[in-house]
């Protein structure tokens, strides 16, 4: 199957043993690449009892489609498992270089399954067969060292390096695995179930190319993608002032959370933009393989109460989540935060949940110095935040509290519905009092309340694709808006199969003409949109096979159903038992169990999940 | 009674805007701290046979100056945005948020972006400035 490598690297921890198998070609084309591929996968291999830290629960490593070819800003890959956070789906996108490198060296994907008696890390190159080698000596390191280290003891200056740090082999459960320095699979706990197959690391160096049906055809079309992406202003922008660019529009309209999601203005926000950040402490860029955009900064801050050396900067979600959020402007702090979160291999956005609720709590009264260590966790304080980054990785007294996350910490103390979390996952920093779309992203997102599963606040911000009937509407708007909120969370999961990031916003044209060169077939827009459809009702189907029961899970944290007196969002809540009402309608699922319809998983291709999933159900199977 | 209507892209307009900008205590707040001058070109369309340059110099939280430009080539200001008059027309009858408008490409902008990112907030209230003169758009 052109496009494709072919093989994926299967790797039993327990016993070391590595083998290739051939790449599933009918799932590759129903479901394409990226976390939808492995999501199939992992769907063969996991159910309800699966222990999220056992042997049993594989780590999945998945290129997309088009990682590694002359399509631009093609770096994503995912790693995916049940996780360890919130029970369900993990699956954790990232760019970098490690994607790129795992097609060059022949694979489409790693599933390592097992645990490991030892530390252990898995070493791929074309000049040898795949290793796992000892990581003994490794363990304890943090992710910058870890990647010098193997890259220099392998004597291979080109190798790239996704790992753990010290987080993931303390199974924090919202450890992260890093490559590139900081490109961080973040989300999820991906690296905690790394580490709990002491897999401290994976290294890569490969020379081949993915093999494409028709060079010439797709060369044509990444050339015009690529020009046709640079003219885009909101790459413009990423291009000078970094994710975080944004900032003082998203503050303007209530999309910022200050002092837990408890606060609609900040006057520190305006310290924490990243156009401040290009102006002021920014030595750089740095980016991902094939990207133009280079969206990341490289920062130094040499002076003041939080010297910060010459490192990769903090962006949106880490500037909001360890910073506005904590009521903590000081640029220098909150890079120090994102420096030891990357070093330690910390998830930022899941860290500054669990620090917020951490700070809620102590703020209103439900816990005292007597639970925190002595700590006095005052918002705007940088002090104690350094301190907890630290406990959580090495879960020490307090920290070791903070590491289970937020949810674990509301049933800890007693503070039913009080942790701003949806199904385990503490959301993205973009309020959905601010633009009312996220309120149903969050509620319906496969990995818990997560903000990329559906970026909605772009289409929000004003960021159409009219291609798909998704236009941006009225902030504020409840009625109507689900079914353009479910069309572009289908549309997101098309381009996240194709292993391009959506910063680029992918041309439309191109894309299907990119997989027509790569296939060598004809390939088109509905034909890739079907496909995304289908991969976010199969993310769906496993959930529910893992447990979820949206009833009791797809509900709207209690702080968030409290208006705000002042700030952008301007005192509204949105209705999100309307709009989670009207796209379960478009979505066609059913209301009372959550489940996709079967007639609508038999349009989709899904027919056998059908049968499997509506099986107490008689006379609604297929 | 019903106020009289200046039209758009004349120094008639811009002295009302100018005004009213130096009026808006939320205008004063939100650009405290920004230093830039703009040309705003309107391009032609309409009855408008050619383009119009506005030029504004904002300090501060005030319009230090406004006037059409007579000879565009006399100045070199740090932005411009440039539109077609109905593009202008959607900004300032609030039915096209300018972010929208520069991530749809209907308001062209030259300048540094960094710095024009952190006034997003400035630029709103500059944008609700232009509601307060009554407008009569020459298309």
């Amino acid at each position: 199957m052109r496009g494709y490598l072919g093989k994926i690297l299967v790797v039993d921890a327990t016993t070391g043993e590595l083998r290739d198998e051939p790449l599933n070609e009918t799932y590759a084309r129903q479901f394409i690449g990226n976390s939808g591929l492995a999501a199939r996968y992992l769907y063969d291999l996991v159910d309800a009892d699966t222990d999220p830290l056992g042997p049993y629960n594989p780590l999945i490593m998945m290129t997309g489609a088009l990682t590694g070819t002359r399509t631009p800003a093609s770096s994503r890959h995912a790693f995916v498992a049940r996780s360890p956070l919130t029970g369900i789906l993990g699956e954790a996108n990232v760019g970098g270089f490690t994607g790129r490198e795992l097609r060059r060296v022949g694979y489409d994907g790693i599933i390592v399954t097992g645990q490991s008696p030892v530390p252990v890390y898995l070493w791929l190159s074309d000049d040898r067969p795949p290793e796992l080698r000892d990581a003994s000596h490794l363990w304890g390191l943090d992710t910058y060292n870890t990647q010098a280290r193997i890259v220099e003891e392998l004597g291979q200056p080109r190798a790239r390096v996704a790992c753990i740090g010290p987080a993931g082999e303390n199974l924090v459960r919202y450890a992260a695995i890093l490559n590139a320095d900081a490109r961080a699979a973040g989300r999820t706990g991906m690296g905690t179930v790394m580490g709990s197959k002491r897999l401290k690391a994976i290294a890569i160096r490969g020379r081949g190319e993915v093999p494409l049906s028709d060079k010439e055809r797709f060369k044509q079309a990444a050339r015009r993608a690529l020009i046709r992406t640079q003219g885009d202003f909101s790459v413009q922008v990423l291009k000078e002032t970094g994710t975080s660019g944004g900032m003082d529009y998203f503050d303007m309209v209530g999309n910022v959370p200050f002092r837990y999601w408890t606060q609609g203005r900040f006057e520190g926000v305006d310290n924490l933009n990243g156009g401040l950040i290009a102006e002021t402490i920014a030595t750089g860029h740095t980016g991902c393989w094939g990207c133009a955009v280079q969206c990341g900064f490289e920062i130094e801050v040499p002076q003041g109460p939080y010297p910060v050396p010459q490192t990769d900067g903090p962006e949106y979600e880490t500037l909001c989540a360890l910073g506005n959020q904590l009521l903590i402007d000081d640029l220098g702090a909150v890079s120090t935060f994102d420096l030891l979160c990357d070093r330690l291999g910390l998830d930022t956005i899941s860290t500054g949940g669990a620090i917020g609720f951490a700070f809620w709590l102590y703020n209103n009264g439900l816990i005292t110095p007597d639970d925190t260590d002595g700590l006095r966790l005052t918002w705007g304080d940088p002090a104690p935040v350094i301190e907890l980054i630290g406990k959580i990785a090495i879960r020490d007294g307090f920290g070791d509290v903070l590491a289970d996350g937020s949810l674990a910490m509301e049933k800890r103390y007693q503070a039913s519905g009080m942790a701003v979390q949806i199904n385990g996952l503490d959301p993205g920093m973009h309020d959905p009092r601010g633009m009312s779309g996220m309120a149903v992203v969050y509620l319906t997102s496969p990995r818990g309340a997560c903000h990329n599963k559906g970026d909605f606040y772009q289409v929000e911000a004003g960021h159409d694709f009219p291609e798909f009937n998704i236009e941006s509407g009225d902030h504020h708007q409840e009625s109507g808006k689900a079914p353009t909120v479910a069309r572009h969370q289908n549309y997101r999961a098309m381009v996240d199969s194709s292993g391009c990031c959506q910063f680029v916003n992918m041309p439309f044209r191109e894309l299907p003409e990119l997989f027509s060169a790569a296939w060598g077939e004809e390939v088109s827009l509905d034909d890739l949109y079907t496909a995304g459809e289908r991969i976010f009702n199969l993310k769906r189907v496993l959930n529910l096979k893992l447990g979820l029961n949206p009833r009791q899970s797809e509900i709207f944290p209690e702080l968030w159903t409290r208006p705000l007196s002042e700030g952008g969002t301007q005192g509204f809540v949105p209705d999100w038992q309307l709009m989670l009402r009207e796209y379960y309608e478009y979505r066609q699922w059913d209301w009372e169990t959550g489940r996709p319809r079967p007639e609508k998983l038999v349009t989709l291709g899904l027919g056998d999940m059908a049968d499997e999933l509506w099986s107490d159900h008689e006379g609604e199977g297929c | 009674m019903s106020e009289e209507k200046v039209t758009f892209a004349t120094q008639a307009w811009i002295e009302q805007f100018h005004a009213e900008i130096n009026k808006s205590e939320a205008y004063r707040q939100a650009a405290k701290t920004w230093e830039g001058d703009f040309y705003f070109i309107i391009e032609a369309e309409g009855a408008l046979t050619e383009p119009v340059y506005m030029y504004m110099d904002l300090w501060h939280g005030e319009s230090r100056g406004a006037f059409i430009a007579q000879d565009p080539s006399a100045r070199s200001p740090e932005f411009v945005i440039s539109a077609p008059v109905s593009t202008w027309k959607e900004v300032i009858e609030l039915r096209l948020d300018p972010i929208k408008g520069l991530l749809t490409k209907k308001l062209k902008l030259k300048g540094n972006m960094a710095k024009i990112m952190r006034a997003v907030k400035a630029a709103n209230e500059l944008v609700r400035c232009t509601t307060r003169v009554p407008t009569d758009f020459p298309l």
